[in-house]
């Protein structure tokens, strides 16, 4: 089982392994940010099947969508991954395996804050036994969180020893990147991201263009396309390394 | 009676428990004038509501079985099955979906969404049932009606839009705005029976206006006509009806109503809504199987002429026989009638035909298409088709989920030994998820269904309807068994012990098999096996599942593959093929590493926000798997994967952990291994209490 999870691996969150984490690691912040409709939360939930299928512990925080339904998103990827290397009878097996690594957390009716998140953290690691390596928070409104508030999340995610994914939209006709920085909203906050990838529509694909990486602005074109289904890579982790 | 079959309403009435449904119904009959006096659900006038006929189901305060009835309101006939809420009772529910054409799904303005909202929403889902939200019990302290809408939308993810503004809440709740009408209605008179329709309030004009224009932008979507009509602000109550109906019947759209059956509030313009808003048989495509051309589908028509067709959906014994309820899908039913049912060929007389109001009814001559009515002197099962002559269709059956706890029984005496036999051959009949086998080895009745209460109930039923005392024995779980990997066989059966003996040989393996619970492949080429032992080794493979050799339980999820074998002209038989293919199943078995799977169920634990860390640990002391969580304005929800064998007892120690301020449901979610610790103490007392067992005999 190990190694057909193993095998996959497609996310674009297998390009930043590094030292031996499946991730970029602890402590890492990353940002998925693109337009409304064009995929941030199915590259999140990508990303959260990536660390599943690595056997690290995710919580996945939505701030608009039952439990349910974020489950069913991470059920059709999963079969559409087994599907594609036809082992869906797996998937049973697999499913239970990784919601043992899941949690899903929903604040509805804006009662998310950095306080509320731990609490629940706190909630989850004293009494749910549950620490979790890989923290994806969805539907973030920047521009009310502010600036203190990435700050505050980004330390909760450090304190307890996770990775911590947020998704950002952007705006067609708002103000363009300047030079060296990232897109708005984010250029405001952008001293706390590690990584940052952007999603944009490109010939019936996603072309994912890779704006920092490690703390370090790129502005080189990588040529990553994605499948504008599952917002996942043309090949798959464990096909480049067997 | 005769009417317009674009006037008839098959509706349910589904909920959470203690949303208020059976209060719904009352006000409902009473509104339509069915019944002359309002009577609560716990029957403190010493009456009971109407649809909770049964005395356990009045003195507890919930439904247990669906209850049928039927009213008139304004030229429409509505057909009202009112279901229960508790999960244990969900083929009930599933019952009821199966054969309505559109629901009503009740919702608490207070706890709002709630977890068996989740389960009953999910059950219309599968049946592709359309519906319109009440939100019921608005003058609760804590009504909010737009938090349950957003909970709708969130929680649900229908299309949730609110058609009604409510005048005051809580206890100042008034009466209501209609947003469509663009008037306040208030109710008067003793019981709410008067509607007062006056001018929306000033006070409430302006966000009226606002919220009927967000209302417009959303059903607009669904006519043209109205979106452009909405444009030049002269969106007609007809255009928007018909925009909205279009939106229901498409399951793209939930209007929400609002009000407080218990204060008599806003039950007659749900009513409207219903005639307004909900499909008539003939909206509805509803599909047949033409068992007579390979199953071929068949669209039945709401045609009064046509070949009669219809569905047997519940079963009930009474003092005049079997009572089966039906829904008619195509033609007409008549006393007097011959039918033929489906699955056996048997051709039926109609001896009676009535048409139910709870657990009192009316004799009829006939009934048509889009109907649900009762037929006595039938004797069938739940799910049975009935044609009349012609060709050979068959309506889908239901989804009837596998018990899922087993509790021994055993009769006081020899009086109780025979109504228990009674009343036991009637709960099985009437519930396919109640189920009654013999324990070969203990000799004991063992008695399964879908959770504590379930059982619980027919217990109890079986003293009171049938005063046969049983004691029970404490409950078991329905453990599986299950091979986690191929492993081959090669088995020869051969026996010489004078005259002719026994000669068979078969090879091929077992596998896991995730899409059922069993599969047969014959790879057999060149007659290895003689095709006509073919049926006795699969039947012999069958057989063997009955009882794995870990803990004696059913084993499941296994494709049998055979693709070699040997005969014998003289010793060869079927009996010999059978023989050998449980011998190969045997010892292909322990080499597939076999498991014992015990059923999880899906335990949601709402309450409080304060108290999430109780419920948290008190699911993960009991093997939880937390799968999720919500928070909502001081309430939590917490959902966990938590073995069966954990849940006995839990609702006492929740209600103790968190002073009664949580509750919890819960519904099978799948099978899955027991881990390994508890897997060698469950293999180790097998083994004990089979050992011991023998040095008995």
């Amino acid at each position: 089982m190990t190694g057909l999870m193993f095998k996959l691996r497609r996310s674009p969150r297998t390009l930043l392994e590094r030292d031996g984490h499946p991730g970029p690691g602890p402590g890492h912040i990353g940002l998925v940010m693109a337009r409304a409709g064009v995929g941030k939360t199915a590259f999140l939930v990508g990303l959260g099947i990536d660390a599943l299928l690595s056997k690290q512990n995710v919580l996945h925080i939505s701030l608009d969508r039952g439990v349910d339904k974020v489950r069913e998103w991470y059920d059709d990827l999963l079969l559409g991954l087994l599907q594609r290397e036809r082992k869906v009878q797996h998937l049973a097996g697999i499913q239970l395996e990784i919601e043992r690594h899941r949690h899903i957390h929903t604040y509805l009716n804006d009662t998310f804050s950095p306080e509320r998140l731990q609490a629940s953290l706190d909630l989850l690691m004293n009494f749910g036994d549950f620490v979790p390596r890989v923290i994806i928070l969805d539907r973030l409104d920047f521009e009310h969180f502010g600036t203190g508030g990435v700050r505050e999340i980004r330390d909760l995610a450090e304190n307890v020893g996770a990775e911590l994914w947020l998704a950002c939209r952007t705006h067609r006709d708002g103000p363009q990147a300047e030079d060296g920085h990232l897109p708005p909203p984010a250029d405001a906050f952008e001293r706390y991201i590690d990584t940052a990838f952007s999603l944009d529509p490109y010939d019936a694909k996603i072309r994912l263009h890779v704006l920092k990486d490690y703390q370090k602005m790129l502005d080189e074109d990588l040529n990553i396309l994605l499948d504008p289904t599952t917002l996942l890579l043309e090949t798959g982790f464990g096909a480049n390394r067997s | 009676m005769n009417y317009d079959i674009d006037r008839i309403r098959n509706i349910g009435i589904s909920a959470h428990i203690d949303s208020g449904k059976t209060t719904l119904t009352e006000r409902i009959l009473f509104y339509a004038q069915k019944i002359h006096a309002i009577h609560d659900v716990k029957g403190k006038d010493g009456v009971g509501a109407t649809m909770d006929h049964m005395e356990l189901e009045r003195e507890r305060g919930i439904t247990i079985t669906s209850a049928a009835t039927y009213v008139g309101w304004k030229d429409h006939h509505i057909n009202i099955i009112d279901t229960p809420g508790h999960v244990d009772f969900t083929i009930e529910v599933e019952r009821a979906l199966r054969v309505l054409d559109g629901a009503v799904l009740v919702l608490c303005s207070v706890a709002g969404v709630q977890s068996q909202s989740i389960t009953v929403d999910r059950q219309m889902k599968r049946y592709k049932v359309p519906r319109l939200a009440f939100i019921n019990k608005c003058d609760r302290s804590g009504a909010n009606p737009d938090r349950v809408t957003n909970g709708l939308r969130d929680k649900l993810g229908l299309n949730a839009i609110l058609m009604q503004l409510p005048i005051g809440l809580e206890a100042d709740f008034e009466g209501i705005v209609d947003l469509v009408e663009m008037k306040a209605i208030y109710f008067r008179g003793e019981s709410g029976e008067d509607l007062e329709i006056t001018a929306i309030p000033e006070s409430m004009q302006e966000l009226a206006e606002s919220r009927r224009a967000e209302m417009l932008d959303s059903v607009s979507m669904f006519s043209d006509e109205l979106m452009e009509a909405a444009l030049e602000d002269a969106a007609t109550p007809e255009l928007i009806h018909d925009a909205v109906r279009k939106g229901v019947l498409s399951l793209e759209l939930a209007p929400v109503f609002i009000g407080s059956a218990y204060k008599n509030k806003g039950i007659q313009p749900l009513l409207d809504a219903v005639n307004n808003y909900l499909p008539s048989p003939n909206d509805v495509p509803i599909e047949a199987l033409d068992l007579d051309d390979e199953s071929v589908p068949v669209i039945l028509e709401s045609d009064v002429e046509k070949q009669a067709v219809a569905y047997a959906f519940k079963l009930e014994d009474g003092r005049f026989g079997q009572l089966t309820y039906m829904r008619i899908y195509q033609g007409t039913i008549a006393k007097g009638d011959t039918v033929i049912q489906t699955r056996t060929r048997r051709k039926l007389k109609i001896g009676r035909l009535v048409r139910m109001h709870s657990d009192k009814m009316e004799d009829i001559e006939k009934a048509t298409a889009g109907d649900i009515i009762g037929f006595f002197g039938i004797d069938c099962h739940t799910g049975d088709s009935f044609v009349s002559p012609g060709p050979r269709l068959a309506m889908t059956s239901m989804h009837v989920p596998e018990p899922v706890i087993s509790l021994s029984i055993l009769p006081a005496d020899n009086k109780a030994q025979t109504n228990m036999s009674k009343a036991l051959s009637r709960f099985s009949k009437e519930d396919p998820t109640f189920r009654v086998r013999l324990d070969d080895e203990s000799g004991e009745t063992i008695i399964s269904g879908m959770g504590e209460l379930h059982l619980e109930v027919y217990v109890e039923r079986m003293r009171r309807e049938y005063s046969a005392e049983v004691e029970t024995g404490a409950p078991q779980v329905a453990y599986r068994e299950a091979i986690s990997r191929r492993a081959e066989f090669n088995y020869t059966h051969k026996k010489q012990t004078g005259g002719s003996g026994q000669y068979a040989k078969l090879a091929g393996y077992l596998e896991p098999f995730d899409e059922g619970e069993y599969e047969f492949v014959n790879e057999i080429r060149g007659g290895a096996i003689p095709t006509e032992f073919i049926p006795a080794c699969n039947k012999g493979f069958r057989s063997a599942m009955h009882e794995g050799s870990l803990i004696g339980f059913p084993i499941v999820g296994v494709r049998v593959l055979i693709n070699d074998g040997n005969s014998h002209s003289v010793d060869s038989s079927d009996m010999a093929f059978q023989v050998a293919s449980r011998a190969a199943f045997r010892e292909a078995y322990r080499k597939a590493n076999p498991r014992i799977l015990e059923p999880l169920m899906r335990v949601a634990v709402e309450g409080p926000g304060e108290f999430q860390g109780v419920i948290y640990r008190s699911l993960m002391q009991r093997r939880g798997n937390i799968i999720g969580s919500v928070e909502d304005a001081g309430f939590a929800r917490v959902e966990a994967d938590v073995p069966l064998s954990e849940m006995f007892g839990y609702s006492t120690d929740l209600r103790s952990a968190t002073q009664g301020k949580a509750e919890f449901t819960m519904e099978f979610s799948r099978y899955a291994p027991v881990p390994r610790e508890l897997s060698e103490k469950m293999l180790a007392d097998y083994r004990s209490s089979k050992k011991d067992g023998e040095e008995k005999k």
